[in-house]
């Protein structure tokens, strides 16, 4: 070993530590999802599913049958899976579109429209709730999964940041289209987003991940177990099944697993995105 | 494909103000323009708009959401502020959230720039140690809430089996009032990945000529971190305690979770209220006692104030610009 990697030694340490809690959880998650009700309940942990009394090697896939089954997360997750399909891509396009006309369609009243659409991104969503409910009810979705769609089908902040993305794009690239005689829609079709993937990439993935944890709006809006997505069906497990840890781990096992596997392929994506819009605002 | 249309691009097309709207397009393109915003438009005053305006005037009347508002002027305000028998949490609920602001935030920031500054310091591993500490940025609050309520458990809790190898007894961390905050403070620091991330960023965009600079100036590592590094990520920290306190401020779907326990109905705030976040409250005059008036009201209050924090922020930015 040479020097620099003995001084080095007590950073990677701590920064195993610092990994280990942050990790430390989900495998006890996993670990408490596989074992037998008895099992679980040991004074000294123990992440293996060994037997309590013979210590011998006892896993089971039990817990994940019981809360996908007769807890309902299975229609949850089934639920969470086609609203999100439907809803991230047809919000991308709602924003895209409009960010594309933000960033170089010059008509009157634009700009204004623009800002008064960024001051609504200061409002908490606490206070949108209530009379969101309401429109809900008077659009007749309350209740429904396009309940949860349409309030979510666009986004302010994704539209600025595709704005900002779009306005760093070449304008000469357009104009050549446009003296080959590409229209405007031909232009954004075949110029701009093909152009605009990093971006697009971005805002399609957190919109992904933020939808499938979503858990107030469907707290709010769904009232029959039949449209539960899946964060909402977990909350209602942990609560009614409060005493069984095993259980409530399957359950957070089925919210958790699908989105870390999105982080995996896409981590690159996502930390570009971040610090991205981070150092924007 | 982009290629061949910079291939066909004429060369003598000058790039420059006034080239970008051509005459006869004009008229077109504004129909064009209106046509693609319309669906964000129409979202926008649906969903946003009107929702943020009714709500102001929902603040000023009683409503249960099935009958028509009744106008009652101010009343929900002064009630909220002054009638301790009509609202008795009310103020408890905004202690709470201001503790929990007060501790969560800087051990977020603090989690935060420690993680930031061990990865910078590595090459070999620092993608995968940025990746774990990310984790529990990407979870469901559900489940967040969930895993810690397990973590947390005063019998077979795994935060109390590691502490009691360092001599610390067990404590009930979620039924205890004192305890609360610390626990919920914690978890938020958990996943503190984001603000990592960004500062991670800041970090990065230190010129290295400073930093050379500062070694020559034979200035050890703990001198360099103060005086190069903390002055150098003071935009980054600024920008993150502004929005760390407004998303502080408004903490609701994890303590719903961690305070839900027998049955739906049952949520109260943790033991003695310590737990019952601003939002929660408000939440909970809305969608359990149907109290929407007062409810707007509430959270009229809440909007007001952060948008007090953002236009503060504003203010500063714009003094560090100049």
């Amino acid at each position: 070993m040479n020097q620099k990697t003995v001084r080095r030694l007590p950073i990677y340490i701590a920064l195993i530590l610092l990994a280990l809690v942050s990790v430390v959880p989900f495998v006890w998650m996993l670990a408490t999802s596989f074992k037998n009700g008895p099992d679980v309940y040991t004074q000294v942990p123990q992440l293996l599913p060994l037997d309590k009394k013979t210590g011998e090697w006892n896993p089971t896939l039990g817990n994940y049958e019981y809360v996908f089954t007769i807890s309902g997360l299975g229609t949850a997750f089934w639920n969470s899976v086609w609203i999100t399909c439907v809803l991230v891509p047809v919000k991308l396009l709602i924003d895209a579109l409009a960010a594309y006309a933000f960033a170089r369609i010059p008509f009157p009243g634009r700009d204004k429209i623009f800002v008064l659409m960024l001051a609504g991104m200061m409002v908490p969503t606490i206070t949108l709730l209530v009379p969101r409910l309401h429109v809900t009810q008077v659009l007749g979705v309350y209740d429904s999964p396009w309940g949860i769609i349409l309030p979510n089908v666009a986004s302010v902040l994704d539209i600025f940041l595709m704005r900002q993305f779009f306005r760093t794009l070449p304008v000469e690239l357009e104009e050549a289209a446009r003296i080959d005689g590409a229209g405007r829609m031909a232009i954004f079709w075949r110029v701009i987003l093909p152009l605009s993937k990093p971006v697009l990439a971005v805002v399609t993935i957190t919109s992904f991940i933020f939808h499938w944890n979503d858990l107030v709006w469907p707290l709010i809006v769904l009232n029959s177990p039949d449209f539960y997505t899946l964060p909402l069906a977990l909350q209602q497990l942990a609560s009614t099944e409060s005493g069984r840890a095993y259980y409530i781990m399957a359950g957070a096992a089925l919210a958790v697993v699908p989105v870390m596997i999105v982080l995996l392929i896409f981590q690159r994506r996502i930390m570009q995105g971040i610090a991205f819009s981070g150092l924007k605002s | 494909m982009a290629s061949p249309v910079v291939a066909q691009r004429p060369a003598e097309t000058p790039a420059g103000p006034g080239r970008r709207r051509r005459p006869g397009v004009g008229r077109r393109d504004h129909l064009i323009g209106w046509l693609l915003i319309a669906p964000a438009l129409v979202y926008f005053i649906i969903f946003l708009l009107y929702p943020a305006l009714a709500a102001l005037y929902y603040s000023f009347t009683e409503w249960d959401l099935h009958s028509a508002p009744i106008w009652v002027g101010l009343q929900n305000y002064t009630d909220l502020f002054f009638d301790d028998v009509k609202y008795p949490h009310f103020w408890k609920s905004i202690q709470v959230t201001l503790q929990y602001t007060l501790v969560a935030v800087p051990l977020t920031l603090v989690a935060a720039l420690g993680q930031a500054l061990l990865i910078n310091t590595i090459r070999r591993g620092s993608n995968l140690f940025r990746l774990l500490l990310f984790l529990p940025v990407v979870t469901a609050e559900a489940a967040v809430g969930a895993i810690w309520r397990w973590l947390y458990d005063p019998q077979y809790g795994l935060v109390n089996a590691v502490l009691g190898l360092v001599g610390i007894p067990r404590q009930n961390w979620l039924n205890t009032p004192e305890l609360v905050i610390p626990a919920l403070a914690f978890i938020a620091a958990w996943q503190c990945g984001i603000s990592m991330i960004i500062y991670l960023a800041g970090l990065k965009s230190i010129p290295e000529s400073i930093r050379e600079a500062a070694v020559i100036d034979g200035a050890g590592p703990v001198q360099r971190f103060f005086k190069v590094v903390v002055p150098m990520l003071r935009p980054t920290t600024f920008y993150l305690v502004v929005t760390g306190i407004i998303a502080a401020l408004q903490v609701f779907g994890l303590v719903y979770v961690i305070f839900s326990g027998g049955g739906n109905r049952s949520v109260t705030g943790g033991p003695e209220q310590s737990g019952l976040a601003y939002v929660l409250h408000i939440y909970l005059y809305a969608f359990r006692y149907n109290a929407m008036g007062a409810a707007c009201a509430m959270s009229f209050i809440l909007l007001v104030f952060i948008m007090i924090i953002t236009f503060v922020q504003f203010k500063f930015m714009k003094q560090e610009a100049s």
